[in-house]
């Protein structure tokens, strides 16, 4: 964090541009230059458990004020060989799941656009498994401090390494939009303390159909996940010294949690007029052990009035399965946050969250192992930018 | 009706011009005058600067350009968002790698260089100022 500071803050009093498209750094404007970040502060009033932004962060911010979890740096070098062909390759540094902020590299791909209605992909993507997933750490991009814990958070993979190809067709006025990708990947999520499961994505593969008029767009998707999954910390340990057994700890662990397949539905709709801003969505993930599902949704709400944007969320998720254990969440949230955009590529946020925790599962980290669940006041202040 | 008289009638008469141009005038949405392209509505104007489908009538790739100058109250007709909104609204296809934003021009006279040059080239000017070797595919008013 110390680290980041000062290079944040330059990037920042460099931000002399006030458009959102990549700056040029070559005369024939080929090799483009841009990024995004965010600098945020939490405050949280549980004593109990950590809050975490997503499933990858080791760590949770404790009781009082924390900065580690939303603090992020992006930047994007894209190189256009000709109008239909260019490359992006993008990094990120964040706190993720080695526990530090070591910048990665998110995307890194070729793309082909022969027409406006055909465009192929392939390298490193973001993984688009339902809307504004693959831009979720692009914090001025949307009103929230973040994309709401409850669906977002959920989530187990950021990129595939792979290829998408998208189709586009004109209905009148309306538009019609086909995905369709297919990859590897490999991620780490921390599930409940000093546990972690080791994703290594054999195939990964899905599509989603968007259709868009006037101010909606409305997406349907479906999207397979089979991987080997390896699980570490002292749990795994202690599972593999039971003596006698001779117990697999991968074995054990994976009929319990049955993240070797998980296959994703999800629905979501986006209503944008003007100053009104509507989001729904909802998500089943099904897991391949004893009938695991995991649901999670929410609706947000956003008005702007001249530079402000007031917005209220509702987010829920809820695990279950024919064999509960205490790794199942419940967990719901009512934010109420504001936006407002000092110049127009800053933005500042303040936001307020009462979590109504009644199963942590694995969206809190715990100090207390004896903390089952509770209602948590969070408030969070940001600064995104772009540049 | 005396000089004096005149004159006061006359400059009261220009002053509520000068005053009046601003809030009547239009945005012109234009492109080459040879391009084919008679009309366009208002949802394909959105579709080809928002990147959500760039083709043209004519079957060609189209090239928006945008104007600095007038990019506020463009987007404030097209689709009554401010600059911020719509900066939020690139952030997130741009870095999701999914789209680019219309290129950025500064000065009028260079996006009339390019509409002028380019027969895929879409770009807007104050109602007022469209030239003869522009034509106008759609009216937004303000």
């Amino acid at each position: 964090m110390r680290r980041l500071l000062p290079v944040c803050l330059g990037l920042m009093l460099s931000v002399t541009s006030v458009v959102a498209e990549a700056r040029p750094l070559t005369d024939d404007g080929r090799l483009t230059f841009s990024g995004f970040g965010t600098l945020g502060l939490v405050h949280s009033n549980q004593g109990d458990a950590g809050f975490i932004r997503d499933i990858s962060q080791p760590k949770g911010a404790d009781k009082g004020w924390s900065a580690r979890n939303d603090w992020l740096l992006g930047a994007q070098v894209g190189y256009r060989f000709t109008d239909e062909l260019d490359a992006v390759v993008q990094g990120i540094s964040r706190y993720g799941q080695d526990g530090n902020y070591r910048p990665e590299v998110s995307w890194a791909f070729l793309r082909y656009r022969p027409d406006p209605s055909v465009q192929l992909r392939v390298g490193r993507l973001g993984w688009d498994v339902y809307q504004l997933a693959d831009s979720r750490y692009v914090g001025y991009a949307y009103p929230w401090a973040r994309p709401p814990v409850d669906h977002f958070g959920i989530l187990q993979l950021t990129h595939i390494d792979g290829g998408d190809v998208t189709f586009k067709q004109p209905v009148g006025s309306d538009l019609l939009l086909l995905k369709l990708y297919a990859g590897r990947s490999s991620s780490k999520i921390y599930l409940i303390d000093d546990l972690s499961a080791d994703f290594d994505v054999d195939s990964v593969y899905g599509g989603h159909v968007d259709y868009e008029t006037g101010p909606w767009r409305f997406r349907t998707s479906y999207t397979e996940v089979h991987s080997d999954v390896g699980f570490s910390g002292s749990v795994a340990d202690q599972i593999e010294q039971i003596p006698f057994l001779a117990l697999d700890a991968d074995t054990v662990l994976g009929d319990i949690f049955g993240f070797d397949r998980i296959r994703l539905f999800s629905l979501g709709t986006l209503y944008d007029r003007g100053p009104l801003q509507v989001q729904v969505m909802w998500n089943r993930s099904q897991t391949s052990r004893h009938e695991g599902q995991i649901d999670s949704g929410f609706v947000s709400v956003g008005y702007r009035i001249d530079r402000v944007t007031p917005y209220v969320v509702a987010s829920r998720v809820e695990t279950s399965s024919t064999n509960p254990d205490n790794s199942d969440i419940d967990q719901r949230t009512w934010s109420l946050g504001a936006r407002y955009d000092v110049t127009t590529n800053m933005a500042l946020k303040a936001q307020f969250d009462r979590i109504d925790t009644r199963s942590p599962g694995f969206l809190w980290r715990q100090d207390d192992s004896d903390w089952n669940g509770g209602w948590s006041s969070v408030f969070s202040l940001g600064l995104d930018f772009i540049f | 009706m005396n000089r004096v008289q005149r004159l006061l009638i006359a400059s009261t008469f220009s002053a509520t011009l000068v005053v009046a141009v601003p809030v009547s005038a239009d945005i012109a949405v234009v492109v080459n005058a040879g391009s084919g392209i008679d009309r366009l509505t208002q949802s394909d104007v959105v579709n080809i600067f928002m990147g959500r489908y760039r083709k043209l009538p004519t079957g060609n790739v189209a090239l928006p350009v945008d104007s600095t100058t007038l990019k506020a109250r463009f987007y404030r007709a097209l689709v009554n968002k401010n600059l911020a909104e719509i900066n939020s609204y690139w952030a997130r296809l741009v870095f999701s790698g999914e789209a680019s934003p219309p290129q950025q021009i500064a000065t009028i006279d260079d996006v009339h260089q390019l509409v002028t040059q380019n027969m895929n080239a879409l770009s807007y000017v104050d109602g007022a100022q469209v030239s003869d070797d522009m034509h106008v595919v759609l009216m937004l008013s303000e």
